[in-house]
This record gives structure tokens, C-alpha cells and sequence, in this order.
């Protein structure tokens, strides 16, 4: 008896075996790492490719929601030389960071459609020549801001300077707490020690004619009046307009205060849009878009976001996965994720689409904020980048909480940066 | 059987003693000694993280790097129209140079870890790695404090529920609840506990009876973020330690204190001569398994302060992932496991645990 059970068991493992061998020829699997809110979309687009090459299987493999988590399990992937994952999403700070992983997209014909896409992001995807990412959505800081209490205070548009933000904020504050509303703030943006904090930094910074931290021609120029300005003007804004709290917000945070009614102004990237349209929010219908303020310098600065996408190196079947993400970044797929969640194209004739305009009107007035976004250096740091984005955001964080002046932490911090790089330093060019 | 016989059988027990032991000690140099042996090596080279560069022997440079420190006098400010030392006007007191001034610059700049008067002079103290050296001390900080606290809570939980009364069992099962659950899962749920506004349970119950005005910012706050995770961290391990020290007063027999109560002695005579005595050296294993918890503590600072304040895990964990400093990491880690060698060498001989 026990040897019949065996018998069976053994002839069940076998044909198991082959039918799994038989199915693998049958159809390729291609893996497509995502985290996030990005999943939903994702896993549409991958129907879509689907059905029209029946040869191909694209899964969706769901990654972290932190972007730093994810870039970790990337690490991790490529320590081990995996093959596991063919295609990854890769934040537009990290081509600079993992870009000897990455097969160059231009071997796969990708040389003919970059023009279409937005200077900034495909530039920011070329590392020494090699294109390892295709851009796939893009993002810029932007001030979100309350129509109805701007009415109600007097004034006609949003702020075009800091200064005038300042005193808005202040002066909305003090209204909104009057009338027994004491969780009400005036400004809120995003202060924790993470990548975040870079962004929000480099944009008070550059547009107060600060420069880039480093610039592309390897010079370390973060350490000038004008920066040492904007940060001080920042730190002074913690406990006056925006909480105290405002040094541990990060995105989500300073957006479910935003989102609850609590504040007049926030700075966040256009993902919010859609979020505090929903049906259930308290603000729906009351707030819009703007540039972000002016400084000194006169001109405004969006940090440069977005996400890309990339196929592995270790990845087994590399020309099919570069034509899954040719199809992902195609103007088709871009211009649905645009209509159904609002991911901004980095496709320039998007902005110009009919059917995209009537569902994202905005998109009119923004296009030259995404088109003159600014970029982290990344790609003049590479490797570092991790590094030297840590070591600034540390240092502006210093100053926000109160624990060094601005002039002694960027002070130091170009002295950090001077051993971290090996770059020589110089004044930011004046815009 | 005869005299050499008898030792025959002995000398075999003892070499079949040695052939079962042998898996053992091959599983363990499998899964410790070679793991262990490799970050020694990995904390001498400069090695990459998922890098493709080539790895060079860089010998203690890892180390120097994190370690080293000097301390520096501090010039005051000579005022150049008077050639007198410069006095706020606001505090009265000298006004001293930046720091930066007088730490070395090259070829890794020296930064302030904190100035400190000495028979009336300022001197600086610099360090090329303050964020190391601060890890190590926040540690330290975080270590001595939760332990010493979760000890002296758990002592008085473990005796209370020793005590005879209806419902022991279920109180004992409650008890350990907080130390149950998963450390990043708990570190969330105190996350919304702490939330800096009256969405957060103790700003509404702080400014309700009148302290704070609902802002308290416990995890950005400089002087509130340790004291916040020390919390969180007796309010998570208290349980594990009355549960030890309760295993270890349940093996103290009862006959003791009756004879004791014979004897005329009161409660605290009891506790002191009969309790604490016997009880050493459950809390001294109960004491060594939370210090060296503590000291590589990860979960909570990661969840709760991320890299605002870092802790000795979380920092190495920075410096391997975020930086993919890997050889700087291993550095990092051979630190840690001296540092914890020395509590365990300290405690071993503190409270004789080693001694049969």
C-alpha cells in the first residue's frame, strides 16, 4: 500500500516537473517591479501588453511604498546579481546611484522617441552617454493653495514671493485661530531629515539665486549668502507659520493636515490634486495650483521629480522587457495614466492633448513648471549622490530645529562635501 | 569490571560525546563564525554595497574614520578696534570663534561635538564622524535609562502578580501583550499615539489638563525625541522582564518565608534577605538579555525618529544601505559587537553568572 502511495507521489513530482517546464517555454515572464499608488495603473498596462503579445507574460512584483525601501530591495537584487526582477521603477535621483545595473535603452531603439519627452528628465536619465531609463511620469514641487480663505482675507491671487507667502500665511493664521480654529497653520511643506527636505531646500535655495549645492561642473557652491538667506528665512517659519511638528512632515503628513482643512498654504508635488478632489474631502473644490514662490533672485524653482523606468542588467530576457517599457512610457499608456490618476506625461504633446486638458486643466498653466524644473545633482554625483543629499538635508535640518546657525552648517557642510566628492568649490552662477 | 575497563567506557563516553557535538559546532561555524569573520575582513577594505567597482585593502581607515576625535582651546574674539575679548551684550558672557576655525580642515575635516569650559578656558571637542560618536552616546543614553527603568517597573509588576488573587492568570496573559506585538507594528501604533497635534492621544490629554498647547512635537522635538523612545521602549519590554524575574521568583520556595515569618522577620526584611538574594540570578539573565536588546536597538528608532536620530543599529544600517558604505558599515558592526562584548564581559563578572 505505502509503496503505491510512494509510487504515485513520485509520478505526480515528475509530471509536475515537466508541466512547468512545458508552461515557462510556453510564455515569457517579465517582472515589473512597482510600489504604490503607481500598482493599480500599472497592473492595466500590463493587461494591455498582455493582450497584444500573447507570447508574453508582464507581472507586476509590488515593491514597498517608500521609495528609499524600494531603492534598499534594489540593492539587494543587484548584490545578488538576481534575475528576478526584469523591469524596475527608479526615482529620478537614483540613475546616477545604480546605473552600472542598467542596460542602455538606446542599444534598444529607444534613440528615436526620446525627443519627445521632456529635456530635463531624459538628460537627468543619460548617464555617461548610456540612456538607462525611460522616463515614465514626471513631478515638480508646486503651492497648493486655499481660494475661499484668499477671498475671505482680501486678497486676489497667490503669493509670487516669500515674502508675500510670509505675510499671507501669517496673516491667515491669525485670522483662522481667532475664530477658535487652533490647529490652524499657515504654511506647511516638508521638514523631516529625508529626501524630501532636499527638495523643499534646493527650491527656497535656488530661487533665492542660491545655485544647485553642487553644480554641473562639479563645484561645490551651496556655501553663499544668498543660501545661508533662504535657509535662515525657512527656519524662521518653523513655530511662527508652519507647526514645530513641520521638522518630522514628510509628503502624506503635511497633506492629511492640508487635506483636514488645517492649513492655508501647502507646498507638495501634483499627486495631491486628485486626493483633495475627493468626494470625501473637507477642502474639495477650494483650493488650486500655483508656481512656488519667487526669492530674492525674482524667478521661482520646482524640484524635479518623477519616475522612470528601467529593465535589470541581470534581467534574462532583455529585449522584450525594453519593449514592454517602450510600451509602458508610449503615449498611449502615459495619456491613460494621465486621464485616470492624474500622473503628469513627460511626453511634451500631452500637455497639449484635448482629451488630457478637459480632465486636468491645469496642466495649461503648469507646463512651463515641469518643462523648467530643477534638478538635484545627481548626475554630476553619482555614486555619492545618497551621501551628499544626506549630508544636506542633516545640515538645513540643523538650522530648521534650531540646533546650528545657517551660516555655520552650510559652512560645514562644504567642507563635508569637499571630502565626500573631491569637487573644488565656487560661487552659483547668477540666473 | 576492572579498574581499566571502567575507564575504557569513560574515555568512549567522552569521544562520543565530542562525535555529537560535532554537528554542532559545524552548524555554528556555518552560521556564526563564518559571517562573523566576514565583516572582520569586509571592515578592512572599502567595499561597495551592490557596487561594480573594484575593492581595494584600506586597513583600519574605517575605523579612524569613526573614531577619531580631538579637543581644541577656543580663542575668544578679540575686538579689533580695543584688542579686548569681546562680550555679548545681551548674556554677558565671552564671545568665542566658530569652532571650524580651529578643527583641523584636511584631509577629513574635524566637526564640533561640544565646547566645554576648563579652568576658566573653552575648549571644543571635534570629531571627523559626530553622527557616530552622537549614535554611540544616544545608545548609550537609551540603554542605561530603559533598562534601569524597566527593571525597577518590572520588579514591581512581577511581585504584584506573584501575589495570590483571583484573575492571576488572566492579568499574567494580558501582561505581555505590548511585548507581543511586532516592534515596527507597535513603533506605528505609538507613532499615532504621539502625533504632534490633538490628532495624537497625548497632546489631547496634555493640553486638557493644562500642559503643553496641544503641539508638543515628542519625535522632532531635540528634547523630547530620546525621552519619547525610552517610553515607548519600558511601555514595550517591561512585560518581557516581569516575566523573567516571575519565572524566578516561582522557583523561591514557600517553607522560606514561613520560617522566615517564624522568625519574626517583617516584609522588606524578607524581601531583602530571602527574595532579592535568590532571585539575582534570574534578574541577571533578565538584565543581560534586555541591555544587549538595547544596545542593538533598530526597529523603534528607525520607525519613530528615522534619520533625525540614530541609534548604533540605525546608523549602521544607514551607512550600508542608504550610503552602501559596506566596508564603513562593517566597521560599524565589529563596534557594536565590541561594545556589547564588553556589558556582557562587565555583567558576567558583576553578578557572577559565570561562577557555577
Amino acid at each position: 500500500m505505502k509503496k503505491t502511495i510512494l509510487l504515485i507521489m513520485i509520478f505526480v513530482f515528475v509530471v509536475s516537473l515537466f508541466a512547468t517546464g512545458v508552461m515557462a517555454e510556453e510564455k515569457t515572464i517579465i517582472k515589473v517591479a512597482i510600489g504604490g499608488s503607481a500598482i493599480p495603473s500599472a497592473k492595466k498596462l500590463a493587461e494591455m501588453y498582455n493582450e497584444s503579445h500573447p507570447g508574453v507574460d508582464v507581472q507586476i512584483l509590488e515593491m514597498p511604498d517608500s521609495s528609499t525601501d524600494s531603492l534598499n530591495l534594489y540593492l539587494q537584487f543587484f548584490e545578488a546579481k538576481s534575475s528576478e526582477v526584469d523591469i524596475l521603477v527608479v526615482d529620478v535621483v537614483w540613475p546616477g546611484i545604480i546605473a552600472d545595473h542598467l542596460v542602455d535603452l538606446n542599444k534598444y531603439g529607444a534613440e528615436e522617441i526620446v525627443k519627445d519627452h521632456f529635456e530635463a528628465n531624459i538628460n537627468n536619465n543619460t548617464v555617461e552617454g548610456r540612456l538607462v531609463a525611460m522616463p515614465w511620469y514626471t513631478d515638480a514641487g508646486l503651492l497648493f493653495y486655499r481660494t475661499d480663505l484668499l477671498k475671505k482675507y482680501g486678497y486676489n491671487e497667490p503669493p509670487k514671493t516669500w515674502d508675500e507667502l510670509e505675510g499671507m500665511a501669517a496673516r491667515i493664521q491669525k485670522g483662522e485661530r481667532a475664530e477658535r480654529k487652533e490647529d490652524f497653520w499657515g504654511y506647511v511643506w516638508q521638514g523631516n531629515a529625508y529626501e524630501g527636505l532636499t527638495c523643499n531646500a534646493l527650491e527656497w535655495i535656488y530661487s533665492n539665486g542660491g545655485g544647485t549645492i553642487i553644480n554641473n561642473d562639479k563645484e561645490i557652491t551651496i556655501y553663499n549668502p544668498e543660501a545661508v538667506a533662504a535657509v535662515k528665512q525657512a527656519a524662521g517659519w518653523v513655530g511662527s507659520i508652519s507647526p514645530e511638528s513641520v521638522t518630522g512632515l514628510i509628503e502624506e503628513s503635511s497633506r492629511h493636515i492640508w487635506q483636514s482643512g488645517n492649513a492655508a498654504f501647502m507646498r507638495n508635488w501634483p499627486y495631491a490634486y486628485q486626493l483633495g478632489n475627493a468626494a470625501d474631502s473637507v477642502i474639495k473644490g477650494k483650493f488650486d495650483l500655483a508656481p512656488l514662490p519667487a526669492g530674492d533672485s525674482g524667478f521661482a524653482a520646482a524640484a524635479l521629480g518623477g519616475w522612470q523606468l528601467a529593465v535589470s542588467k541581470y534581467s534574462k530576457h532583455k529585449k522584450i522587457a525594453a519593449d514592454v517599457v517602450k510600451f509602458m512610457t508610449s503615449y498611449d499608456a502615459q495619456k491613460y495614466r494621465a486621464i485616470e490618476e492624474s500622473y503628469n506625461p513627460t511626453i511634451k504633446a500631452l500637455y497639449k492633448d484635448k482629451e488630457v486638458l478637459e480632465v486636468r486643466p491645469y496642466y495649461n498653466r503648469l507646463y512651463d513648471v515641469f518643462m523648467s524644473a530643477v534638478a538635484r545633482p545627481t548626475t554630476v554625483t553619482s555614486t555619492k549622490y545618497n551621501e551628499v543629499s544626506a549630508l544636506f538635508f542633516r545640515a538645513v535640518h540643523s538650522v530648521l530645529t534650531g540646533k546650528d546657525s545657517a551660516d555655520n552648517a552650510l559652512g560645514y557642510l562644504q567642507l563635508d562635501l569637499q571630502s565626500v566628492t573631491g569637487f573644488e568649490t565656487s560661487s552659483p552662477e547668477t540666473k | 569490571m576492572d579498574r581499566n575497563s571502567k575507564l575504557d567506557l569513560v574515555t568512549d563516553e567522552q569521544r562520543l560525546a565530542y562525535k555529537l557535538l560535532a554537528p554542532t559546532l559545524i552548524i555554528l561555524l556555518i552560521v556564526a563564525i563564518y559571517p562573523l569573520s566576514q565583516v572582520f575582513y569586509t571592515s578592512f577594505t572599502d567595499r561597495t554595497f551592490a557596487g561594480t567597482n573594484q575593492t581595494h585593502f584600506i586597513g583600519l581607515n574605517n575605523y579612524s574614520k569613526l573614531l577619531n576625535f580631538t579637543i581644541k582651546e577656543l580663542p575668544p574674539v578679540i575686538e579689533q578696534g580695543t584688542n579686548q575679548v569681546k562680550i555679548d551684550s545681551k548674556t554677558g558672557e565671552k564671545v568665542y570663534e566658530p569652532s571650524f576655525k580651529v578643527l583641523p580642515g584636511s584631509p577629513k575635516p574635524y566637526k564640533e561635538l561640544s565646547q566645554f569650559n576648563f579652568l576658566g578656558k573653552r575648549y571644543v571637542v571635534g570629531a571627523t564622524n559626530p553622527e557616530f560618536i552622537n549614535s554611540i552616546i544616544t545608545t548609550l543614553i537609551f540603554t542605561l535609562s530603559a533598562v534601569s527603568l524597566e527593571t525597577v517597573l518590572g520588579l514591581i509588576i512581577a511581585l504584584l502578580v506573584n501575589s495570590n488573587f483571583t484573575g492571576r492568570g488572566l492579568m499574567r496573559a494580558v501582561m505581555l501583550l505590548p511585548w507581543a506585538v511586532i516592534t515596527v507594528v507597535s513603533a506605528r501604533i505609538w507613532e499615532w499615539i504621539l502625533a504632534p497635534s490633538r490628532v495624537g492621544l497625548f497632546n489631547m490629554f496634555l493640553e486638557k489638563i493644562g500642559i503643553g498647547n496641544g503641539q508638543l512635537a515628542f519625535l522632532t522635538a531635540d528634547n523630547w525625541q530620546l525621552f519619547s523612545l525610552i517610553m515607548v521602549d519600558v511601555w514595550k519590554t517591561t512585560p518581557f522582564m516581569a516575566l523573567l524575574i516571575l519565572a524566578g521568583l516561582q522557583l523561591i520556595p514557600g517553607e522560606l518565608y514561613e520560617a522566615a515569618r517564624v522568625d519574626g522577620a517583617n516584609k522588606v526584611r524578607q524581601f531583602f534577605s530571602i527574595t532579592f538574594p535568590l532571585l539575582k540570578p534570574a534578574l541577571a539573565v533578565a538584565l543581560i538579555f534586555r541591555t544587549l536588546d538595547s544596545l542593538r536597538v533598530f526597529g523603534l528608532f528607525q520607525v519613530l525618529v528615522g534619520q533625525r536620530l540614530y541609534s548604533l543599529a540605525s546608523y549602521n544600517y544607514y551607512q550600508l544601505v542608504g550610503n552602501r558604505a559596506m566596508g564603513l558599515a562593517s566597521a560599524v558592526g565589529v563596534i557594536i559587537f565590541m561594545i556589547i562584548f564588553v556589558f556582557a564581559v562587565i555583567y558576567m563578572r558583576l553578578l557572577g553568572v559565570d561562577s557555577e
